[in-house]
């Protein structure tokens, strides 16, 4: 029963993906919305069930010659990111404009997406998690290729060519992994790529450095971070709203999880040792992230490069690898996926009333006779959120993640506590330019928002509020699975309380 | 002297060579600031329709707080008007006019009566009406009178008079009469006689605009049912209507006469002079559609920085310049008299404010920008009838006296220079 | 010779102007010895007017005798000496400027006849109102 959940979860967003295009256009969104709504239930049942995850497994050896097998499983780190997939799925079908030009083709990538974060998410197979990492370059590509803005075509070139750099290294090591161990020669090679075979591995510290080295730099094209963004802020800020938010919610957590699963827990002797230079990457991608997003003129990029800030501070709680930083990066992970769509819908919505998304060109959206009073106050929502303001998610993602990387970190810490500091400052100056000030009413010409289409956003910010005061909600599935993952030992978990598993 | 379209002789001078040259010579034909076109007319008339039903209702209450509130020193109830004052006759209006202007009734008009008694929301007493704040915003008027209050140098005897020895021995004697056997306000007016006159000016400024506005009203209505019958056709023929009543009640006394316990005293009584053209008109167009005053509680303004000028003159904050967003804030008064006036406008207004914008949302801001426009003809009217009162007829055979008119708008015109002035937005009709 | 209003009596184109003197209470002022200058409209200014202005001055006398103490001067001076100045102020209190001086013009008003000398004062006949402001 549970491994029929388990795929179910995989077959919704395969089988809807192949129906779409047979239906007849008006169907594609409500099946699309159909498909995320009962994947995101199921993923509740799951996490709200209370069951011992370890049930919810699937072993299918599929290509065992190649070490390819259908085994699929939930954790403590996995679930929480699954029902951010499908939850951001969500909220992107809800996003996506009701006259979408083409929209079988359209919902059809959108849900080959959520197939692939999915299937990444669930892998427990290491061939698995990369077919379904090298697959999702493919929908996301072609969204933003053929559906993204003017300069959609560069944006979608980089974008590719950053996604399979990262894909053929990630490939690359993945394979060494299984290849550089030693075989004493006798019998045939036994290629397994399950994690838990793999936590098993016997490869040399040399060698163990080099596949480090690689994901290190797979999964930081993915995240991304400095040095390796060349292609985000493009990418951000001409895809289509819809897959911006799905892009730097969920796929970029990719990233995230990939160095998690690989690095942090597969070779954790060389995690620790590379570690010192990974928080200072961390703490550089958050200060260069903040300032650059502070330089910006055009909503989006500032967006984007908020983003890549607050991976920055994701990193830094990687590295760290306490019991509570880890906690800090689910909780991260979570938060910045909720945070981010949200910004990115509601400046989608700007963008789309006003027909801009240069700062210079808008003021006074606060206006109520005139404006767009609501959207402006989800943006002021989703801006204090990502500047950290106690009461919103933000607040207990950053807290953690500044709380745990301390004791190991104190100088990228509080590199990174300056970097959340100029968040603030972006964040202001953003909604003073845009929310404030008098409205140019030569260019007021545009209909209020209607509830359907504030819907997503309004969903977004709940769910932020939510997190905010209700911490449980970002960190309680997953803290037994990090703790279990640290390194450091200090500082651990916030005193143990009855409701922890 | 109505002004005519000029003949098709070529024109005796050149053209004008100043900014606003195209208005100008619009002026010069016997037009209007404001296009002529059929909806710019259309909009004008109807908002000129629901101005003057809550006016029907300001120049009643500022006559009745003129007169009969007087210097009660706690007037909570001075919005609550007597129903004297809702019948008492407007001098303009009904059959026993002298001068009829409005072919309808001399008592307030039945859609006041209506909204004073259900109001947005249903028929209670006027206390919770009150209390509610779902009345007519007379606060309003009381903002345009203080701006008259306030302003000097607008021309007029007025504000001499009521700095002089006359006015002040006729407010003692009402101070006095009002107060009679009140020890203590005797004794705080005993102590400070310059804050009891003050109030009696005060007040004598609201019985102006109480008489100017009585004039207005009644245009504003023979206007509105005059384009309903088809008979206003043009925006200068409604501007040539405004500059004929102009004309018409321009001779009409201002004056302040008080009730105290029956009997009545003339304050500045109607021997001293005083017009309703020279004393109220002109000052009051001055006042509220050049000057008024920065709206208090919704911008801070840095003196130092010179953001607000030094000289009452130079004062922009008029209708004429008005910025339409009001931030929404309560008590701004253009903000106080559109809310006034969305409850009456005419079906064909309404209308037309659902085909645009965000049709019936942004209403108060469509029709802010009507009234800006129809301000706009008002001022027109304002100016073409000052050129007929002191310079020549828009027709005159000698080029001298043309250019003395032309000296005359394009001095006028001068005053739209600023970048804050709506003239140049007002000439294309997408400016809503 | 005639006194000033006597003059303008017999002239038979002033009827309005006349009608308005009695009406305001000015005409013991116009009678006496003065001297005054007295701008005087004649019947067909006053009916270019536009309909109801004469009317409403009519019934209100204070008002009217102040538009009729613009057109007097005190003091009696000839075309000559009154284009020697630019402005003279008139019994009402504001001024009335001399725009030309040939052809004679006071203020918006072009004189048709100058220089009728009465007893107690010169009368010039204008071809229109002229008005304060």
């Amino acid at each position: 029963m549970d491994s029929l959940i388990l795929l179910m979860l995989l077959l919704l967003p395969l089988a809807a993906g192949v129906a779409i295009p047979l239906l007849p256009p008006p169907l594609a969104r409500p099946a699309a919305l159909a498909m995320a709504g009962a994947q995101l239930a199921m993923g509740l049942l799951i996490a709200l069930g209370g069951k011992d995850l370890s049930t919810f497994v699937i072993l299918q050896s599929w290509l065992p010659q190649l070490g390819l097998a259908l085994d699929l499983g939930l954790d403590g780190v996995s679930l929480p990111l699954l029902l951010l997939a499908s939850a951001l799925t969500a909220m992107a079908v809800l996003a996506t404009p009701v006259n979408q030009e083409r929209p079988r083709f359209y919902f059809s990538l959108l849900l080959a997406t959520n197939l692939g974060l999915v299937g990444a998410f669930l892998a427990r197979n290491a061939l698995l998690f990369l077919l379904a990492y090298e697959l999702i370059l493919i929908p996301t590509t072609l969204l933003v290729a053929s559906f993204g803005g003017a300069k959609r075509a560069g944006a979608a070139v980089r974008f590719l060519t950053y996604g399979a750099a990262s894909g053929l290294t990630l490939l690359a090591a993945v394979l060494a992994f299984v290849w550089l161990q030693p075989h004493d020669g006798s019998g045939p090679w036994t290629l397994s790529f399950a994690y838990g075979d793999l936590a098993q591995h016997a490869l040399s510290p040399g060698n163990q450095r080099w596949v480090m080295a690689m994901l290190l730099l797979a999964f930081g094209l993915k995240l991304p971070i400095v040095p390796l963004h060349g292609w985000q802020p493009a990418t951000y800020s001409q895809a289509p709203t819809p897959v911006a938010m799905l892009l730097s919610g969920g796929v970029s957590k990719l990233g995230a999880y990939g160095l998690l699963r690989f690095g942090l827990e597969l070779l954790p002797d060389t995690w620790a040792l590379f570690s010192p230079w990974i928080a200072a990457v961390g703490a550089i991608s958050a200060i260069y992230g903040a300032l650059n997003a502070i330089a910006q003129l055009d909503m989006r990029r500032l967006v984007a490069y908020s983003s890549l800030g607050h991976m920055g501070m994701l990193v830094l709680a990687l590295a760290a690898a306490t019991p509570l930083s880890l906690q800090g990066v689910v909780a991260q992970m979570l938060a910045h996926g909720l945070i981010i769509a949200l910004l990115f819908c509601v400046v989608g919505m700007i963008e789309a009333k006003t027909g801009t998304s240069a700062i210079d060109e808008l003021s006074g959206l606060l206006n109520p006779q005139r404006g767009l009073p609501f959207t402006s106050a989800l943006l002021l929502l989703g801006l204090m959120a990502a500047a950290g303001v106690p009461g919103l998610a933000g607040f207990v993602a950053e807290l953690l993640v500044f709380e745990g990387s301390w004791t190991a970190f104190p100088i990228p810490t509080l590199v990174c506590l300056v970097a959340s500091g100029l968040t603030a400052v972006y964040a202001v100056r953003l909604f003073n330019r845009v929310g404030f000030g008098r409205l140019n009413n030569a260019r007021a010409d545009w209909k209020s928002t209607t509830w359907s289409e504030r819907l997503p956003a309004m969903v977004l910010s709940g769910a932020v509020l939510i997190a905010g005061i209700w911490p449980q909600a970002l960190t309680g599935l997953s803290e037994s699975t990090t703790a279990a993952l640290a390194i450091n030992t200090a500082p651990s978990a916030i005193a143990a309380s009855p409701l922890n598993s | 002297m109505t002004a005519t379209i000029a003949g098709v002789r070529p024109p005796l001078i050149p053209p004008s060579t100043h900014p606003y040259a195209e208005v100008i010579h619009r002026l010069e034909a016997g037009g209007s600031m404001l296009p002529d076109t059929p909806e710019n007319l259309q909009q004008i008339i109807g908002i000129y329709k629901a101005y003057a039903v809550p006016m029907d209702f300001y120049w009643r209450d500022l006559l009745y707080i003129a007169e009969r509130v007087f210097l009660n020193p706690l007037p909570a109830f001075k919005y609550f008007i007597s129903q004297e004052y809702l019948d008492r006759p407007n001098s303009y209006a009904g059959e026993n006019a002298a001068l009829r202007i409005w072919r309808g009734g001399e008592k307030a008009h039945p859609e006041l009566l209506e909204f004073m008694a259900k109001g947005e929301t249903r028929a209670m007493p006027k206390l919770l009406h009150h209390l509610w704040h779902d009345r007519v915003n007379m606060e309003f008027a009381e903002a345009c009178m203080q701006a008259m209050f306030w302003h000097q140098g607008m021309g007029g005897r007025f504000n001499d008079y009521i700095a002089g020895d006359t006015y002040r021995a006729n407010a003692d004697r009402a101070i006095k009469a009002y107060f009679k056997g009140n020890l203590v306000m005797l004794g705080l007016y005993k102590l400070f006689p310059e804050m009891f006159l003050e109030q009696v000016r005060q007040l004598s400024y609201t019985a102006n605009l109480g008489l100017f506005w009585e004039v207005m009203a009644p245009v504003f209505f023979e206007m509105s049912d005059l384009y309903d019958e088809g008979q206003l056709t043009s925006v200068p023929q409604a501007m040539d209507f405004l500059v004929n009543g102009i004309f018409a009640v321009a001779g009409r006394p201002i004056y302040h006469h008080v009730f105290i316990g029956g009997e009545c005293f003339e304050i500045i009584p109607k021997s001293e002079g005083f017009t309703w053209l020279y004393e109220a008109a002109l000052p009051y167009v001055e006042a509220v559609f050049y000057r008024t005053s920065p709206f208090r509680g919704t911008k801070s303004y840095n003196s130092q920085a010179q953001q607000v000028p030094a000289h009452q003159a130079d004062f922009h904050y008029g209708i004429l310049y008005a910025d339409v967003y009001p931030v929404g804030s309560a008590g701004i008064p253009p903000t106080l008299l559109m809310q006034d006036m969305v409850h009456f406008l005419p079906p064909y207004l309404q209308e037309l404010y659902k085909q645009h914008r965000r049709g019936e949302e942004d209403q108060l801001v469509q029709l802010g920008i009507t009234f800006q426009r129809s301000m706009y003809n008002v001022t027109s009217a304002v100016i073409q009838a000052l050129r007929c009162a002191v310079l020549y007829p828009l027709n005159d055979p000698d080029p001298e006296h043309l250019k003395a008119n032309r000296h005359f708008f394009e001095a006028q015109m001068d005053r739209f220079l600023r970048p804050e002035a709506r003239l140049a937005d007002i000439q294309t009709q997408d400016y809503r | 010779m005639a006194t000033i209003l006597e003059t303008a009596a017999g002239a038979g184109v002033f009827s309005t102007l006349l009608a308005a003197v009695d009406a305001a209470g000015l005409r013991s002022a116009l009678e006496s010895p003065g001297p005054f200058t007295v701008f005087a409209p004649v019947d067909d200014a006053f009916a270019a007017l536009p309909p109801g202005t004469v009317q409403t001055l009519v019934d209100n006398p204070p008002q009217l005798a102040r538009i009729l103490k613009y057109h007097v001067l005190s003091g009696a001076y000839s075309r000559s000496a009154l284009v020697g100045q630019p402005e003279w102020q008139s019994l009402e209190g504001a001024p009335i400027p001399i725009r030309r001086s040939e052809p004679f013009e006071v203020k918006n008003a072009t004189v048709v006849t100058a220089d009728i000398v009465c007893d107690n004062g010169v009368v010039h006949v204008l071809d229109r109102v002229i008005l304060p402001g």
